[in-house]
């Protein structure tokens, strides 16, 4: 396995750890790094070319759904790489929707007319809500392109559209990287105003933190140590309640999936309850900003 | 454990003194044996100590919901849970507002309140929660809790019911093995269906449980009017006269947000 750069490393003994309290959120690594964009900032340096990381073949999903709705999952998310490029991608939303909401992350860029029809047939027969996220990185063709390559900014608004006019209601999902001048509320209102603009009445906006690994890890980033977290409630982090299955076992964060580092077992769900190691660049920053890859 | 055949049920009062006088009203009406609140008596609307001698003089058996564990505790924020900035925005307005209008008796009284309450409905065990039973404000939408979640909360609860709040719109789940789950909704702000009542719950005991959503009309012109007066904001006075939520949408699930106006 080819990992980028600063990701092989193992957890080492004597990293801070997070308790495990419950399986709120389930994870599934559908596509691993296989995606049809290359973006800049791409957390798992997914791509076209050779990913590092393998789709989950169905059957382990089927079985973790499975193992999921026994322990009391509250919600379902889909990420990759590019989840729809997954041949028995809607087969599975449908799997999942039957257990639990389930959001899938995606770069929209495949969503067409077809796959809209789609999406909202399942959500119409769904109990529970279907969420799709779709990632744009700025409200300018130019700078969005700059960052997520040619055309991703026209693809992805053309399926924000036709998703909206299906009452699917996506959320966008954003991060800092094209933005850094109007991060915060005014990054915020900016999209707000732009979907409005494109028809879209009940804009969903969630902005991510850039994330120090990927193609933007770099070696000696910064590592927590037990010192840096004292006084903190590390109950607070999301690697306290959700589990992520991609290929190789349950890891315990959605943007480490697949590092030997963050892998907790070969195994099942319940076998992945365990503490998980808070050693990469990646955990300081959820610790400084608070982030959360859920929905809310 | 208490046992009782019929009960009354509100959650959110919100600082709304004249829905929660007409609820109490209505629910004297139904020859229920007690009245519970899940709690969040504060936040949205105007003159937050109104509301505390209705809670009193009626008897209400309350729990402690996150808004009323903030103000207890000198919290900075009301902990309702937002992550979204313009949601976060009016939620603090209205917290600093709440906070300072709310006396220090009513602030302690707030902070002796139990985070849950059991109790027997006929053969059934009751479990009070304000969010879920396992965070004090956990949203529980229809659309976003799966069935074996609520198998567990009431599995680790040992009951067979679970009551909860904190959302702001109810629903009732009957369970396949005869359990059941029901958000028994707010009475300080309608649950954005264009429509101006709240709504509170009756609950009674049989064979099966039978779970009645009551609406409640009240004057919520007079209540707007407060709400203008004491400087709240202009969005919170619209949702009350128009039934449609304007601020804090951005945790609803598709499902609820593509029912809402906004």
């Amino acid at each position: 396995m080819r990992l980028p750069l600063i990701n092989g490393i193992a957890a080492p003994a004597d990293a801070p750890r997070a308790p495990f309290l419950r399986l709120s959120a389930l994870w599934i690594q559908i596509t691993g790094t296989w995606c049809n964009l290359e973006c800049v900032h791409c957390i798992n340096a997914s791509g076209p070319a050779d990913p590092w990381l393998k789709p989950v073949r169905p059957e382990v999903v089927r079985r973790a759904i499975r193992e999921a709705e026994d322990l009391g999952v509250k919600e379902i998310y889909f990420t990759g790489g590019e989840p729809f490029l997954h041949a028995e991608m809607l087969a599975l939303l449908g799997d999942a929707l039957e257990v639990a909401p389930t959001t899938v992350l995606t770069n929209g860029t495949l969503i067409d007319e077809a796959m809209a029809d789609a999406l909202a047939a399942l959500a119409r027969r769904a109990s529970y809500s279907l969420e799709i996220r779709v990632s744009l990185d700025d409200t300018s063709p130019e700078t969005n392109d700059r960052v997520r390559g040619a055309g991703s900014f026209s693809k992805a608004v053309a399926a924000l559209v036709r998703l909206n006019e299906r009452g699917l209601l996506p959320i966008v999902t954003a991060t800092e990287i094209a933005s850094a001048a109007h991060a915060g509320e005014g990054m915020y209102e900016r999209f707000r105003r732009f979907l409005i603009a494109q028809g879209i009445e009940k804009p969903r906006v969630k902005i991510m933190p850039v994330f120090a690994l990927g193609r933007l890890g770099r070696e000696g980033d910064p590592r927590l140590t037990e010192a840096d977290l004292a006084g903190f409630d590390r109950g607070l982090l999301q690697c306290s309640e959700s589990r992520v299955v991609g290929d190789g076992g349950v890891y315990a964060c959605p943007i480490l999936a697949g590092l030997p580092g963050a892998r907790l077992t070969e195994g099942t769900l319940k076998e992945s309850f365990a503490d998980a190691p808070l050693y990469h660049p990646a955990c300081v920053t959820c610790v400084q900003t608070g982030m959360t890859c859920k929905n809310g | 454990m208490t046992e009782f055949r019929r009960i009354a049920v509100f959650g959110g009062v919100y600082n709304n003194a004249p829905a929660l006088e007409a609820m109490l009203a209505d629910a004297r009406g139904r020859g229920v044996e007690a009245v519970f609140c899940l709690g969040d008596m504060g936040g949205f609307g105007p003159h937050p100590d109104r509301v505390f001698p209705l809670l009193r003089e009626a008897g209400v058996l309350a729990i402690q919901g996150n808004y009323d564990q903030s103000l207890a505790l000198g919290k900075t924020d009301c902990g309702c849970g937002y992550t979204d900035p313009r949601d976060n925005h009016f939620a603090r307005i209205s917290y600093e507002y709440t906070f300072a209008k709310t006396s220090m008796e009513n602030k302690r009284w707030l902070g002796g309140l139990p985070a849950h309450r059991r109790l027997r409905l006929g053969t059934h065990r009751v479990l009070m929660s304000h969010g879920s039973p396992r965070v004090i404000n956990e949203f529980l939408w229809e659309s976003a809790t799966p069935t074996g979640l609520l198998k567990r909360f009431l599995r680790e609860g040992e009951a067979d019911v679970l009551l909860c709040t904190h959302t702001g719109i109810k629903w009732h789940r009957a369970l396949p093995d005869g359990t059941h789950a029901v958000n028994v909704g707010v009475i300080g702000r309608p649950e954005n269906d264009g429509s101006t009542n709240v709504w509170y719950t009756v609950l009674t005991a049989g064979p099966d449980l039978s779970v009645e959503f009551i609406p409640v009309h009240y004057d919520y012109e007079t209540l707007a009017h407060q709400m203008e007066r004491e400087g709240l904001p202009p969005e919170f006075a619209e949702t009350v006269r128009t039934g449609w939520w304007t601020t804090c949408l951005e945790n609803l699930p598709a499902k609820e947000r593509s029912r809402a106006k906004f």
